[in-house]
C-alpha cells in the first residue's frame, strides 16, 4: 500500500485531481506531499507549498492562509485549480470538511 | 513569411525525448514545432507520483518516466496509433498567448482543424482537452520558461484502453465491463471514429499544414540544432535516474 501510514485526502478541481497525503501530529501538519493531474506554474513552487504547509495547524483557514500565500509570493498559475482546492483536499485527509 | 521549424524525431526512447523536449524548450532556437512517436512508455504528469498512480508490479514492460508540465498520464501502447506532438514558441500575446487556457487553445486548434477536415465534430473543452462528440481523442499539457511556451499532446488514432486500466493503479477487481463501457463514453480515437485507418504520416502532414495556416508562417524542415544536442545529452542522466521520475 502507497503511503500507508499517511493520512490521504483527494478532491478533484476543475483543472484535475488532488490527492494530498499528510501525517499530523498534535494538531500540525509533520509531513505532507501532493499527487494529481492538475497543472501549476511554476512548477516547483509546489516544494515551497508543501515546505510551508509543514508546522502549520490544521485548520481549514491556517491552511488556506499559507497556500494563497505562496500563491502570491510565487506568482502561481493553476488554470481550473484554486488554493480553495487543495485546502480542500487537505481537510478531507484530516477529516473536517 | 516568417519561418518556424519543423522536426520529426520518429521512433524514440521516451527519456531522450523528454530530454530534448527540455532541451528545445531551454534553448533558443527560435520556435519549433515537433514530432515523435513514442516507444511503449508512460510519462507521468510533473505532480504524479509513480506509486500512487500506477500498478508498477504491471509495468515492467514500459519505460516510465516524469515530465516536466503538469497534467495526466500519458500512455503509449504498442499500437504505435498515436501522433505525440510538441510546439515551443515565445509568448507574445497573438500567436502564443500570455493566458493558459487561451494559449491551449491557440494551438489545439490546431488539431481541431485537422479533424474538421475528416468530417468529424472536433472542438476544444477548457482546460486542455479536444473532442470529439464530446469524447477526448487529445490531451495536451503546457509548461513555460524563460518567456517561452511548451505545449506537447497525444493525437489518438487508436487507443487500448484494456492495457490502460492495467498498468493504471486501481483495484483490478473494479476493472469489470462496466468500468471499460464507461471509459469508452468519454474517450475515442480517429481509428473508431473513421470506421477505418488512416495513414499517420497523412495526419501529420495535414497537422502540418493547418499549423502554417493558423499561425501564418512557413515550416522548414529541420534537426536538432548543436546546442540543443548537447543540452539534450546534459538532461538525459535525470530523466533515466530514479529519484526524478519517483520522486516522492
Amino acid at each position: 500500500m502507497v503511503f500507508e501510514d499517511y493520512l490521504k485526502g483527494i478532491y478533484k478541481s476543475k483543472g484535475g485531481i488532488i490527492r494530498s497525503f499528510l501525517k499530523v501530529d498534535k494538531g500540525k501538519i509533520t509531513d505532507i506531499t501532493f499527487s494529481g493531474d492538475f497543472f501549476l506554474l511554476p512548477e516547483d513552487a509546489i516544494d515551497l507549498i508543501t515546505q510551508r504547509l509543514i508546522g502549520t495547524d490544521t485548520e481549514k483557514d491556517s491552511i488556506r492562509y499559507v497556500v494563497e500565500d505562496v500563491y502570491k509570493t510565487e506568482k502561481i498559475l493553476s488554470p481550473g485549480t484554486t488554493p480553495e482546492d487543495f485546502t480542500r483536499s487537505i481537510m478531507q485527509a484530516i477529516g473536517g470538511t | 513569411m516568417e519561418e518556424y521549424r519543423c522536426i520529426d524525431f520518429g521512433k524514440v526512447d521516451i527519456r531522450n525525448m523528454m530530454a530534448m523536449n527540455e532541451a528545445i524548450h531551454r534553448c533558443d532556437e527560435g520556435n519549433t514545432l515537433f514530432f515523435w512517436a513514442p516507444t511503449k512508455s508512460i510519462i507521468l504528469g510533473y505532480f504524479q507520483k509513480a506509486e500512487v498512480e500506477l500498478d508498477l508490479t504491471q509495468c515492467e514492460e514500459y519505460t516510465i518516466v516524469r515530465r516536466t508540465s503538469g497534467g495526466g498520464i500519458a500512455f503509449s501502447d504498442d499500437l504505435d496509433r498515436q501522433i505525440n506532438y510538441g510546439v515551443v514558441g515565445t509568448i507574445d500575446e497573438d500567436k502564443f498567448p500570455l493566458d493558459i487556457v487561451e494559449s491551449y487553445q491557440q494551438i489545439c486548434g490546431i488539431l481541431i482543424d485537422t479533424l474538421k477536415e475528416y468530417g468529424l465534430n472536433a472542438a476544444f473543452r477548457p482546460i486542455n482537452d479536444v473532442t470529439v462528440d464530446n469524447k477526448k481523442i487529445s490531451g495536451n499539457a503546457m509548461t513555460r520558461r524563460d518567456g517561452k511556451t511548451l505545449q506537447h499532446g497525444t493525437l489518438l488514432l487508436d487507443f487500448d484502453i484494456k492495457e490502460m486500466l492495467r498498468i493504471s493503479n486501481i483495484p483490478k477487481e473494479k476493472i469489470m465491463d462496466k468500468q471499460i463501457k464507461s471509459i469508452e463514453q468519454g474517450m475515442t480515437w480517429m481509428d473508431k471514429e473513421l470506421g477505418r485507418k488512416e495513414d499517420m504520416e497523412t495526419v501529420k502532414r495535414k497537422i502540418r499544414k493547418n499549423f502554417e495556416k493558423r499561425f501564418d508562417v512557413n515550416l522548414v524542415d529541420s534537426d536538432p540544432s548543436k546546442k540543443e544536442e548537447a543540452m539534450a545529452r546534459e538532461l538525459l542522466p535525470k530523466y533515466q535516474s530514479d529519484e526524478w521520475t519517483y520522486k516522492r
